[in-house]
């Protein structure tokens, strides 16, 4: 018996036109959680197919057990004992749970091929129940929440009987809470005796599971650390190539007179009594577990969904904002969470991308001007300076930091006065990361009013000058930087449960 | 950080002029008329020529506002069932004795009207798709016109009234003209304006376009209410042609305008197509439906050819994405 059950050698995967993978090493031990960091682009995803059989690599050997294998298909990799589970979960929302979980190897009878219904709900009750699942196997899977989606996927691992189970950004869309429950199945089956390979962005996540990391760069393998060898500013170096200095550069924005109230707004089963508001210059940071109802007070206040009651104040004058566009004209931009369904058109070059919402400022009368368009579009690009060599490259081409620029340059191109960030950096990588929250930092330093919402307790408290913290639909606290700290935001965004029974 | 030029002119590529699809319909259509031209001696005669597109016009007059409704990604088919109505409204008023050019702008009232309550409908009902919404329509506009006019024909309409369909400026045909103009305004305004861009922008993805502040609703209604004053345009033009009308008047045609609208390049999931390639199309099938007439090739036959070259239209593009990825392999 070798003492890795999983061995890579010199893995290398060539797409057409770019290196995916070059000769990278992976040496993963039993029993073990093994963090894989790397920037967006680093070759994580494609490693994870190669793992997985859905890419066959150019070069390289794989060892499972010191034997040396190669994977014709998914299929024989998990055969083999090798399961993943994806980032975005990868579900059949309109079938039952039970039949998610058995979904490719069906128990059925040998002679008749009838489906064994009582049996797979059986099993699969069993395995939720390991997994302290509080569903049951009966219901549809689109029913449930995303942690509870991410635990089915889980306990199709297991149905599997997986002995290397590779977890690709599972925390990504998880609260505090549930990331929580997910460490806890982790590391139970990690004690079962699997081998788990956990890919993350958060720091917290590596920190708090595994034992050892390893980082990729630019496709290539930079090293393995132990975990508690290696200090955060060492991966950082070791993930971006560069140090970053600070990760939450505060410039000083002048703080002038207030832009946008929010008074008592409310809507049933949503959010109630919502009351805060915004100056010229101020980074204001929502927060709240997720359903807390952040993100439909935002889409309240820019005419993506209706309120009750409760009034909204522009420039201390009371406005109505029935939609997006009249949001726009008063001057309210709002930066979608998820922007390659919310913010862009990927197939567009990212200048028209820019362009769409002032398409009035190149045109007359309704006519298009495209050279003026294109040269409007190549300033704004300029100023949050994306990586793009033509205002004609495709949003698709570029990576997901430069989109999200794009979707800021597209932002700015309005004449805005308050601008609104859903989740800005969600799913980031650490180098875009600091240019975006810069970026925050000089629409706030330029007088812009900022509403950053964010589950990020360190982006939260690194950004803003004030922090609205919401429960349940319902502002708990709103508090100022100086007296902001993890524990009394958690505190507000997670207490009092008593109060809603 | 070293401040990035980035280009905002468009580099020409001689390439890229080239690998377009219209100009494989230019081909297809030489081809056709070669052909025309080696199978029957009276082909190549412009007096016949110009006369032969009195018979395709009128409904390719739909075609037009047709592209619009596949760029947003969505479709009509309800649009040969708002023809009928509008033109029996029309027969069925002028035969109880109102004026012809009164008749002839309900007709169009109609033909708006059941655009817009497609729109109206698409738009309120979110979850209900176009294709559902408007066979629904499809079905109602076309059982009105049976109840209003029973299984009979209307007609007897004035003698000018012919002129629209039969009638010639000069040596042109009138409806070559009406079609000429319309197409450029339509061109136009799917490719030149703020409008049209916006519509290209829906098809690619609605859901950008609600967060940038594009009235997705309202641009919605538009188009599909041109649709139906297109369509009311066309029952007119087709009346004429016709001389009487029953209710069942433009049967299938709403699957003839979608399959020169796909032949010219349009795509049916949306944002992709451009109006000259709609044209061409138009002119493909126009002139390969008169030339086989001409040597007395059996409708089907036509049928089975004009399936064939929207297949092989719908692959070609597939074919050319894996041709470019092979090069790249190679290279």
């Amino acid at each position: 018996m070798s003492e890795y059950i999983l061995e890579l050698k010199g893995i290398t995967k060539i797409f057409p036109g770019v290196k995916a993978l070059d000769r990278v090493e992976f040496k993963l031990k039993r029993g073990q959680i093994h963090a894989l960091m790397g920037e967006n682009g680093a070759g994580k995803s494609t490693f994870i197919k190669v793992i997985t059989g859905v890419l066959t690599p150019n070069e390289g050997e794989i060892y499972l057990d010191g034997q040396k294998i190669s994977f014709k298909n998914p299929k024989e990799a998990q055969h083999m004992g090798i399961a993943a589970i994806y980032q975005h979960v990868t579900c059949y929302p309109d079938l039952t749970v039970t039949e998610n979980i058995f979904m490719g190897h069906e128990k059925v009878q040998k002679r008749t091929k009838r489906i064994l219904w009582k049996e797979m709900h059986e099993e699969a009750k069993v395995l939720l129940d390991e997994l302290c699942a509080n569903f049951e196997p009966k219901v549809l899977m689109g029913s449930l929440s995303v942690a509870q989606q991410q635990i089915v996927e889980i306990a199709k691992a297991l149905s599997t009987n997986a002995k290397i189970i590779i977890m690709d950004e599972p925390t990504a869309a998880l609260t505090k809470k549930e990331s929580e429950e997910l460490y806890r199945i982790t590391e139970k089956l990690r004690d079962q005796g699997a081998a788990i390979i956990f890919i993350s962005h958060r720091f917290e996540d590596m920190y708090r599971l595994a034992s050892e990391v390893t980082v990729f760069r630019d496709a290539k393998y930079i090293g393995t650390w132990l975990v508690n060898e290696i200090t955060n500013e060492n991966l950082i170096v070791a993930m971006v190539g560069r140090e970053i200095t600070q990760l939450y550069p505060k410039k000083e924005a002048i703080i002038g007179e207030e832009i946008l109230r929010l008074e008592g707004l409310s809507k049933t089963g949503y959010f109630k009594d919502i009351s805060f508001s915004v100056k010229k210059g101020e980074i204001v940071g929502l927060t709240g577990l997720v359903g807390a109802g952040r993100s439909e007070v935002i889409q309240a206040m820019t005419g993506l969904m209706s309120y009750d009651s409760g009034k909204i104040y522009f420039e201390n004058k009371e406005v109505e904002i029935k939609n997006p566009l009249t949001a726009m004209q008063l001057g309210i931009g709002y930066l979608p969470e998820d922007r390659q369904k919310q913010g862009l058109i990927l197939e567009w070059g990212i200048g028209r991308n820019i362009t769409l919402p002032t398409l009035d400022r190149c045109s007359t009368k309704g006519w298009m001007n495209e050279g003026v368009e294109a040269v409007m579009a190549k300033e704004l690009l300029e100023k949050v300076e994306v990586k793009a060599n033509s205002v004609f490259d495709l949003a698709s081409s570029l990576s997901g930091g430069n989109q999200q620029k794009v979707v800021v340059a597209k932002l700015l191109s309005a004449d805005l006065k308050v601008i609104i960030l859903d989740e800005p950096t969600k799913g980031v990588d650490v180098g875009s990361k600091s240019a975006i929250h810069e970026i925050i930092n000089d629409l706030a330093c330029k007088g812009y009013g900022v509403i950053m919402i964010s589950s990020e307790m360190p982006e939260i408290l690194g950004m803003s000058d004030k922090v609205v913290i919401m429960r349940e639909g319902k502002v708990t606290a709103i508090m100022d930087r100086e007296q902001t700290t993890q524990e009394l935001i958690l505190e507000s965004a997670m207490m009092n449960q008593a109060d809603f029974s | 950080m070293a401040q990035r030029n980035i280009l905002a002119k468009k580099q020409f590529s001689i390439k890229s002029f080239f690998f377009q699809w219209e100009w494989l319909l230019v081909i297809v259509f030489i081809l056709i008329n070669v052909m025309n031209a080696n199978i029957s001696d009276y082909y190549l005669n412009p007096t016949l020529l110009l006369d032969a597109t009195m018979t395709f016009l009128d409904k390719a007059l739909l075609v037009l506002p047709m592209v619009f409704i596949l760029v947003l990604g969505d479709i009509d088919i309800s649009v040969a069932s708002t023809i009928a109505l509008s033109s029996v409204v029309m027969a069925v008023l002028y035969n109880l004795g109102v004026p012809m050019p009164v008749a002839i702008l309900f007709c169009l009232l109609v033909g708006t009207l059941c655009g817009y309550i497609n729109g109206i409908l698409l738009t309120k009902f979110k979850e209900l798709s176009a294709v559902i919404v408007t066979l629904s329509t499809m079905i109602i506009f076309r059982g009105i016109a049976y109840i209003i006019l029973e299984d009979q024909a209307a007609g007897k309409f004035p003698k000018w009234f012919n002129f629209l369909s039969w009638g010639y400026m000069g040596k042109i045909p009138f409806i070559l003209i009406v079609f000429v103009i319309l197409a450029i305004i339509f061109g136009l305004l799917l490719h030149k304006t703020t409008f049209g861009r916006r519509i290209f922008a829906m098809g690619n993805n609605i859901e950008a376009c609600r967060f940038s502040g594009v009235q997705v609703d309202k641009i919605k209604v538009i188009v599909f209410t041109l649709t139906g004053l297109m369509a009311g345009v066309t029952a007119i033009f087709l009346t004429s042609r016709m001389g009487s009308t029953r209710p069942n008047v433009a049967m299938g045609y709403e699957l003839d305008i979608i399959a020169m609208a796909v032949l010219g390049g349009v795509s049916t999931a949306g944002g992709k197509g451009r109006m000259i390639g709609a044209i061409l199309a138009i002119f493909i099938i126009g002139f390969l439906r008169y030339g086989l007439g001409l040597i007395n090739i059996p409708a089907q036959a036509l049928l089975i050819i004009l399936g064939l070259l929207l297949i092989v239209s719908v692959m070609i593009p597939n074919l050319k994405g894996r041709f470019q990825t092979l090069r790249k392999v190679k290279s």
